[in-house]
Order: structure tokens, then sequence, then C-alpha cells
């Protein structure tokens, strides 16, 4: 053990000056009783920062380039808000990486907000309404039943999230009843689908369901 | 009952409902208790001690989950596994990319280090953890001596005991309701980088600091307070000497009112000093620290501050306000909170361990991230640990607070995770 004679105080570990008036100590060192810790690693910071910074290079030169060549219309608009819209995704997917069911809801919600937007902005043709969103969710569906199965959760760790997702599928019937759809046929499908899936959850984890509504709404 | 379709799910109790909505990774909100043995730790029987002693305490078999209106705990399937330290002290448990227990069992070298996130537990509630531990590890390792399990150490004491909420049990509608106490003088300075906490341990004979104490007609939590409070004033600059020095204490409302709840029952208490208007010396900070804690340290004080903190809690607009909304107003009572305190002394008091388990044990110690000046305190037979944990590059408040009671006639022998070669700035 070592000692400072200027704070009149023993040290232990491995230091050679005080560790409060930083005066040299005399004695034997010991051990360290707190390990060296290398920093700690973020394994997704690199590819996340080149990524993001060959975001910025490519918006950057297509706002140049169309910036020169006025003639050809606003298209770098367009690049960067498909470039904003995959950023939105890919966040909402690393953030929510650690809950592969909240990951789906998360993703249902932005990529469908996302569609919806595209098309509104660029003159509302109806596709996002018609054709993406119907067969968008019953597949968010789809995923959400395999990954609980195949992760074996139990029922308290899917419930809300899959519940959520067969709720969305009752969205479409919106347009569907103000008329707004061209093509109705993916809409009834997934309503259908949506129905049938709501029902077996209902019959099959009814109690369960009740339980987690408990859980979570609790005041 | 083992149905997969049953799960059991614990509400907070009043004091953990505020910590999922300010823990950050500056203010991690997790407290490491340490026990360091007379031989190196094996991982295996530490391991298999584990795993016995999550029997005992089902509650530390859960994780944190989001409602609408609350936190809550839920039972959760993962395992509980003892690992080599690898992670900064009190590196934070929750928020997670990844869902996790609530605590963490270390080891390194000859120490076992229990981390627990204060949600889970207040330090009386993982003090009886780690304890049932070490006593079910050292049980392992030395078969030939009988030693008793770490079952034994709170025989009668049934699970629902522990998993109670006694906030709830002893609260009762105030008549009067909280008032935050007056701001105090913040420390200031560079912080350590990446988030870190420097740790210093003091070490010293309990028995000398008990007469050191007594010789001044003090416990040893008020002579310590009040050698805190003239160690913070130390670094002040004159014109900060407007505001009061502020020192909280958590008090372990198990003392007043019977409990063997294992999770949060404490109650804080704030002692302040105002160097700008009153004399310096210790005898005079100590005698308005022995004054403070007789004047708030009485159950009906404790009771009344324990009723308020609870009324809020059962406000009706509060309770019904969605989860997001009291993230963020509860930020906000954190920081105002957080105003009135300069720094926090925490003494968990005297550990006991039952006979035949005390000489495989050198000593135990504790240490709090919680954005500021920790220091805590704990003693173990005749040694007295006293630890630091400062988010600060700075450690004059450490150094004055060592070298006042060196001074004092006191041993004081230092144990630091800080590398000496770049002066004060590296962190092992």
């Amino acid at each position: 053990m070592r000692f400072c004679k200027q704070c009149r105080v023993h040290v232990e570990g491995p230091l050679r000056r005080c560790p409060l008036c930083q005066s040299p100590l005399s004695g034997q060192p010991g051990e360290n009783a707190y390990p060296a810790l290398p920093p700690a690693r973020k394994p997704l910071r690199l590819p996340l920062r080149l990524a993001a910074l060959a975001t910025v290079a490519v918006a950057a030169a297509c706002a140049a380039v169309n910036y020169s060549l006025p003639q050809t219309g606003w298209w770098s608009l367009l690049v960067v808000a498909a470039l904003a819209s995959t950023w939105l995704v890919l966040g909402v997917t690393v953030y929510k990486r650690g809950s592969p069911m909240k990951a789906i809801v998360w993703q249902l919600g932005v990529i469908s907000s996302v569609t919806l937007s595209w098309d509104l902005c660029t003159g509302f043709a109806g596709w996002s309404l018609d054709f993406v969103l119907p067969i968008f969710i019953p597949c968010a569906q789809l995923a959400a039943f395999i990954v609980a199965m195949a992760l074996c959760l139990r029922p308290a760790e899917y419930l809300f999230c899959l519940t959520a997702c067969i709720l969305a599928g009752f969205a479409p019937l919106v347009p569907l009843l103000c008329g707004l759809l061209g093509v109705v046929y993916p809409t009834v499908i997934c309503v259908g689908i949506s129905l049938v899936a709501l029902a077996g959850l209902l019959l099959f984890k009814g109690a369960e369901l009740k339980d987690d509504a408990v859980r979570r709404l609790h005041l | 009952m083992d149905d997969r379709n049953y799960l059991p799910w614990w509400r907070l109790d009043n004091a953990a409902k505020i910590f999922p909505s300010t823990s950050s990774a500056h203010d991690s909100k997790v407290f490491r208790f340490f026990c360091e043995l007379e031989e190196e730790v094996e991982p295996g029987a530490l391991q298999a001690a584990l795993d016995k002693t999550m029997g005992q305490f089902p509650l530390y078999r859960c994780v944190l989950r989001r409602g609408w209106f609350w936190y809550y705990l839920e039972d959760s399937p993962l395992p509980a596994l003892a690992r080599p330290e690898g992670l900064p002290p009190c590196f934070p448990i929750y928020p997670s990319p990844r869902r996790s227990l609530l605590f963490r069992v270390l080891y390194y070298r000859k120490r076992v280090s229990l981390e627990v996130y204060h949600v889970l537990s207040d330090g009386a509630g993982a003090l009886d953890f780690l304890r049932a531990l070490v006593c079910e590890y050292l049980r392992l390792r030395h078969p030939e001596a009988g030693l008793p399990a770490g079952g034994a150490l709170a025989p009668g004491v049934s699970g629902r005991q522990k998993e109670a909420d006694s906030f709830q049990k002893y609260y009762e509608k105030p008549a009067r309701r909280f008032g935050l106490p007056p701001s105090a003088y913040q420390i200031r300075g560079d912080r350590l980088p990446r988030n870190q906490l420097a740790i210093l341990e003091g070490r010293i004979p309990t028995r000398d600091l008990l007469a050191c104490a007594r010789s001044r007609g003090a416990t040893i939590t008020e002579l310590l307070t009040a050698v805190l409070l003239r160690s913070i004033h130390d670094g002040m600059r004159v014109r900060d000497q407007r505001k009061p020095v502020a020192v909280t204490v958590p008090v372990n409302l198990r003392n007043y009112f019977p409990s063997f709840s294992s999770r949060n029952f404490f109650a804080i208490i704030h002692v302040g000093y105002d160097f700008g208007k009153n004399p310096g010396s210790l005898e005079a900070v100590l005698a308005s620290v022995k004054q403070g804690f007789q004047e708030k340290l009485t159950a009906e004080r404790l009771k009344e501050q324990m009723n308020s903190l609870c009324a809020l809690e059962h406000n009706f607009p509060a309770r019904v306000a969605p989860l997001p909304v009291k993230d963020i107003v509860l930020r906000c009572a954190n920081r105002m909170a957080g105003h009135a305190a300069t720094a926090s002394f925490s003494n968990v008091g005297r550990v006991s361990m039952p006979e035949g388990v005390e000489k495989h044990i050198r000593q135990f110690g504790v240490l709090a991230c919680a954005g500021c000046l920790q220091a805590c305190a704990v003693s173990f037979g005749d040694s007295f640990v006293i630890t630091f944990a400062s988010p600060f590059r700075s450690r004059e408040t450490e150094r004055v607070f060592f070298q006042e009671l060196s001074q004092l006639g006191l041993g004081v022998t230092l144990t630091t995770n800080v590398e000496d070669e770049v002066g004060q700035n590296a962190v092992l």
C-alpha cells in the first residue's frame, strides 16, 4: 500500500501520485480495484455517419446540377425528399431494432405516411390509397404474426403490436366509404383480412388481450 | 403457477415513478453496491449463487415497460447473468436499445458488484439482494464451513412482503401540499468525457470515526455531512455564497414505518448551510447540521413529506395525463428539484452478515450516479467506506473532504478508478 505524506492518507492501487494532491507516493503499489476499460464500441456509428455524409453529398450535387440547369424542372426536390424518406424509415428501424414487433408497427406508420405524402405531393393520382396501403398493411400484419411466432414471444410481448397492425387494416375503410378510391378490390380484401384476423385474435387471445389492456392502461 | 399466458406485473412505487422519465446518460439513476471478498471471485459459483438468489427476489426478474399512463414492471424470461466488469460504473440500464433486466451482477478480481436501476429498489432493498447473493456464493465456495444460505438473512419474510409498495400502505391524504426547498449553490466545472464517473473511495476505521463523531456529540452521518458542506464551501467563489450549500440525504423509511419491502421506500431531506451569513467553522456547521437532522428526522415530518409526494401521484388530472406528457412534466420537476441540492450524501449504515460469512469479506461499498456529486457510505465490521462518484474533472471537494478527515486524526485509505499519469482526466 502507498502513502501520501502531504495528505497523510494511504492509497491502494497502482497510482504513483496521490489522487488528492498529486504528490508522489511512497510504498509499494497494489492492484487496481476497477478494470481498465477500452472505449465503448458503437458498431453502427461509422457506417451511419458515412451513409449520412454520402446522402448530404448526393443531395448537394443534385441541387447544384439542378440549379445550373433550371430548364429541367425542380427534380432535385424529389431526390432530397426520397433521401429524407429513406432516412426516416431507416432511422425508425435502427431506433427500434431492439424490439422487432415495435419496429414493424413504427415502419407501418412511417411508410404509410410517407407513401401518402408522396402521392399527395405528386398530384394525388390515388395509387397510394388504391394499391400501396391495402397491400402493405396485410403484409405488416403477416410480418408481425411471423415474428411473434418465430421468436416464440409471449402473448404480452406481441399482442399490443399485433392488434395495432390489425386495427390499421380498417383505416382504408375511410377512403373507401368517402368514395376516394379508383380501384376498390385491394381495399376490400385488406379490410376482409383484417376482420378475420381481429376475430381470430379476440377468439383465441381475448383474455390475454384484456390483461394486456389492464396493464397498459392502468391509472 | 407456470402459465405462459399469465404475466405478473407491478405498478411502480411512488419514488420509482419519477426515475424512468428523468434517467439519461449523465444521470443514469443507477447505483452500485460492491462486496470485496478476501479471495478472487469464481464466476461459475457466482452464477450458481445468482440463480438461487433470483428465486428469493421475484421482482428482480422483471423489465420496465411503458404503459399509456404510467410505466410498469413486467415479469421477464430474460436470464440474470453474472458478468465480468466491462462497462463504466453505473452505466445506464434504462433507456437502452435492448430490453434488459433492471440490475447487473458484475465481478472483478475480489469484488462482486450489484448495479441496480433505482426504479427497482432503493439502497436497503438492493443491499438485501447483495447480502443474499454473497451468502449463497460463499456457501457454495466453502461447503465445508457449513455457512448459512442467503435465504436465512430474512427468515419469515414472504415474497409478497418483499414486493409490497410501502408508500401506498402508509399514504394518508395530506392537509398541506408539497413545496420545493429554496435553490442552492450548484457545483460548476468541466465534466468528464462520455458521461464517465470519477470514483474515489475512502476507507476509515469505523471505531475511530464513531469515536470522533461522539466526541463532538454527533452521529457519523451528521459529522460527515458537516465535513462535506465545508468541503463544498471551500471550492465556492465569494459571489456564489449568496446561496446556501444544501446536501440531500436519503432516509430509509423502514426505520420509521415497519416494512420488509425490497422496493423503494425512502424519503429525502435537505440539510443546508448558508456560509454567507454564518461562520464556516466545523463546530458551527456541525451544530446547524445536528439541528437540521433533529428537526427533519421525525416520523411526523417524514410522513408529511411522504404524503405530499404520494398526493401528487394520486391527483386525478396527473393520473390521467398521457405518459409522454408526464415525461416532460417530471423532467421539468426533476430539474427544479435539482436546483435545491448541491450534492447528495447517503449513509446506508451498517451491513451485517451471518456469523461465519464475515471472515470471508473485506469490505462493502456503495456508489451512485445522479448527475451531481454523490457521496455514499456504508460500514461493515471496522471498515467504513465513503465513496464519491463525481461527473466533474475537478476533485477539489473530495480532496478537502478527505484531507479534513485526515486532520481530524482519522486514518484514510483511498482507492480510485482514475489514472494518475495524465492528471485527473483519465478514468480507467
